[in-house]
C-alpha cells in the first residue's frame, strides 16, 4: 500500500497536522485550585476560557504551547453563557483561527485541551447535534450549542473544537449542561461574547422590568392583530420605576411583540433582550382589552 | 446524485478498503489466549524463531494460569508456555510450537504525535478480532510500583473493555504501537509503548533459559 492509496494514513498525518497547528492556539488555564483548564487565544493577549473554571481573580496564570507561563488578569465573565476572558501580561499568544461556516451535524471534529504540562490532548467525533435556544442552569440563554460525541476529558473546559483543517467551531464546556454534560458554545456566539468583555468587561443584557406567562391569543384578537400569531406573553407583574412601568406598561397586558419582531413565548423576549436593545427606545407591541396598541419603551440593563 | 455525494462516497470507500486492509494485516498476528475458565485475552506475535512463535500479552491475562492455550487467526490452538513476565508493566510473553507463523510490524513509538489515527483490536467480552477506532489523545508518563519509576504512556479515544488487554494498538498502516493495558493507572484507553514493550522481549530473549526448555 502506497501512502497515495492508503488513505487511512493521508487523514492520520491530516489531524496530527490540525492539532499542531490548532494546538498553537490552546493555553493551559490555572484559575482554581487542583486541576488546571484549557483557554483559546482570542488575540495576541486575549485568551477564552470557561468561567466555571476561573474560580479565582487573583493570581490566574496561563501556560503557552511553547511552555511559557504567564501571569493573566481577568478582563471580564459571562456566567450565563460560560464564558470569562482574561488578558495576558506581555502577549505573546498566537490567536486562534475561527471556522468561517458554522458546524454541521456528522462533521469530523477534534476537541482539544491542555489540562496539564505534558502537552496538547485530543478527542476525535462527529458533530451529533445542532441545539438551542435553551436556558442554562446560570440564568442564560443559549441561542445555539453543538453536541459531539468526542470525549470531554478532565480540564477539557475552555478549549476548542476545531474542524479537519484546525479552525475553532466552537469552545467546550461542561458547566452549562445539568449534570455536568459537555457542550459546545458555537464560535459565532463565543466570539461574539468575547468582543463585548473586551469591550465593556460584561456582557450587556436588556432589561423590561415585567413578569409574565404565556397565553393562548383568541382568532379574532389575531385577526385584529393583523397576523397568525397564537400566543403572546400575559403580564402578571410590573415592576415599580422600571422601564416597563415607566413606558406605561400595565399588568393584564398581552405583550405579542418587541422592536417589530413577534413575541411568542419568554425564551424569544429573553433572547431579543440579550442583545444590543440597551438604552435604546423601542416599540412594544401589547394586546390591551383585546385591541392591538403600540407603546414606547426604553430598554433598561439587567444588572 | 451530486458531485459533493459522488465525492464523499469515493472518499469513504477508499477509507474503509484502507482501514479493512491494515486490519486484515494485523488479524494475522493476532492471538486469543484462553486462562483455564478466566476468559478471553488478547495477544500478539512479537517474534518468531524457526520453532515457533513468541507471544506478547499483558501478565495479568495469563497471571495464575494452569492451562494456557493460544488460538491463532486460522483457529489452530497450541498450548502456550509463560518464559517471561514483567509485572511493573503489566507484559509477559509466552511460547508456542508452530511453522512459520505470521508476525507483527513494530512502530517507532518514540515518535508519536497527538492526533494520529489507531486503531485497537482484541477480543472485549469473549468477541473476537474487534476493532475500534479513534486518535492519539495525549502522550505523558505514569507512575509504577518498580525500578521504572515512571513509563510513558499512550492515550487514545478508541473505545476498550476487558478482552482488549494484551491486544495491539496500531497506527493507520497497520504497524504496532503499543499493547492495549486497562489496568495501569485504574484508567481505561491507556496503550503500553512498543518500543518499552520490545525492550522487554530483547531482555527476555536474552536469558539462556528463555524458552524455558
Amino acid at each position: 500500500m502506497s501512502s497515495e492509496q492508503n488513505l487511512l494514513a493521508a487523514l492520520s498525518d491530516a489531524m496530527v497536522e490540525a492539532v499542531a497547528r490548532a494546538g498553537e492556539s490552546v493555553v493551559l488555564v490555572d484559575a482554581r485550585r487542583r486541576f488546571p483548564a484549557s483557554g483559546i487565544a482570542y488575540s495576541s493577549e486575549l485568551a477564552l476560557t470557561a468561567d466555571h473554571v476561573v474560580e479565582r481573580e487573583d493570581d490566574i496564570y496561563i501556560q503557552l504551547a511553547d511552555g511559557s507561563r504567564k501571569s493573566a488578569t481577568l478582563v471580564g465573565r459571562d456566567p450565563g453563557a460560560d464564558l470569562a476572558l482574561l488578558r495576558v501580561s506581555g502577549g505573546g499568544l498566537t490567536a486562534a483561527e475561527p471556522a468561517l461556516e458554522p458546524a454541521r451535524v456528522g462533521q469530523l471534529v477534534l476537541a482539544l485541551g491542555r489540562p496539564t504540562e505534558e502537552g496538547i490532548q485530543a478527542s476525535l467525533g462527529v458533530v451529533s447535534a445542532v441545539g438551542g435556544p435553551a436556558r442554562t442552569g446560570r440564568g442564560g440563554l443559549l441561542e445555539k450549542f453543538l453536541r459531539t460525541d468526542t470525549i470531554p476529558y478532565p480540564g477539557f473546559s475552555g478549549g476548542p473544537l476545531i474542524d479537519a483543517a484546525g479552525r475553532v467551531l466552537g469552545l467546550n464546556t461542561s458547566g452549562l449542561a445539568p449534570g455536568g454534560m459537555a457542550l459546545t458554545l458555537p464560535t459565532q456566539l463565543a466570539w461574539q461574547t468575547a468582543e463585548a468583555l473586551a469591550r465593556h468587561g460584561r456582557v450587556r443584557r436588556g432589561y423590561l422590568g415585567i413578569r409574565s406567562q404565556p397565553v393562548m391569543i383568541p382568532a379574532a384578537q389575531q385577526r385584529s392583530l393583523g397576523r397568525e400569531q397564537e400566543t403572546g406573553l400575559l403580564l402578571i407583574g410590573v415592576e415599580e420605576d422600571s422601564p416597563a412601568a415607566s413606558g406605561g406598561l400595565l399588568i393584564g397586558d398581552i405583550l405579542v411583540g418587541l422592536a417589530g419582531e413577534p413575541i411568542i413565548d419568554p425564551d424569544q423576549l429573553l433572547s431579543r433582550l440579550a442583545g444590543s436593545l440597551v438604552g435604546q427606545s423601542v416599540m412594544v407591541e401589547i394586546l390591551r382589552g383585546g385591541q392591538p396598541m403600540t407603546i414606547q419603551v426604553t430598554i433598561g440593563e439587567r444588572k | 446524485m451530486n458531485f459533493t455525494t459522488l465525492a464523499f462516497n469515493g472518499l469513504s470507500d477508499a477509507l474503509a478498503a484502507s482501514a479493512a486492509e491494515v486490519v486484515r494485516e494485523v488479524q494475522r498476528s493476532l492471538v486469543a489466549l484462553h486462562n483455564g475458565r478466566h476468559g478471553v485475552g488478547a495477544g500478539m506475535i512479537w517474534r518468531k524463531d524457526a520453532e515457533g512463535a513468541f507471544i506478547l500479552t499483558n501478565n495479568h491475562v495469563v497471571a495464575q494460569g494452569r492451562s494456557l492455550r493460544a488460538s491463532l487467526e486460522n483457529g489452530a490452538v497450541f498450548p502456550a508456555r509463560l518464559i517471561a513476565e514483567d509485572v511493573e508493566v503489566d507484559l509477559a510473553l509466552l511460547y508456542i510450537e508452530t511453522q512459520d507463523p505470521p508476525t507483527i510490524t513494530l512502530a517507532d513509538s518514540r515518535d508519536l504525535h497527538v492526533g494520529q489515527y489507531v486503531l485497537a483490536i482484541g477480543h472485549p467480552w469473549g468477541q473476537r478480532g474487534v476493532v475500534t477506532a479513534g486518535l492519539i489523545s495525549s502522550l505523558s508518563k505514569a507512575h509504577t510500583r518498580g525500578p521504572r519509576g515512571e513509563i510513558e504512556i499512550i492515550r487514545s479515544d478508541a473505545r476498550l473493555a476487558p478482552g482488549n488487554s494484551g491486544g495491539p494498538l496500531v497506527n493507520a498502516w497497520g504497524a504496532v504501537i503499543g499493547v492495549n493495558t486497562l489496568i495501569i493507572g485504574g484508567d481505561q484507553g491507556i496503550a503500553l509503548p512498543s518500543h518499552i514493550a520490545d525492550e522487554f522481549v530483547n531482555l527476555a530473549l536474552s536469558q539462556p533459559t528463555s524458552k524455558g526448555d
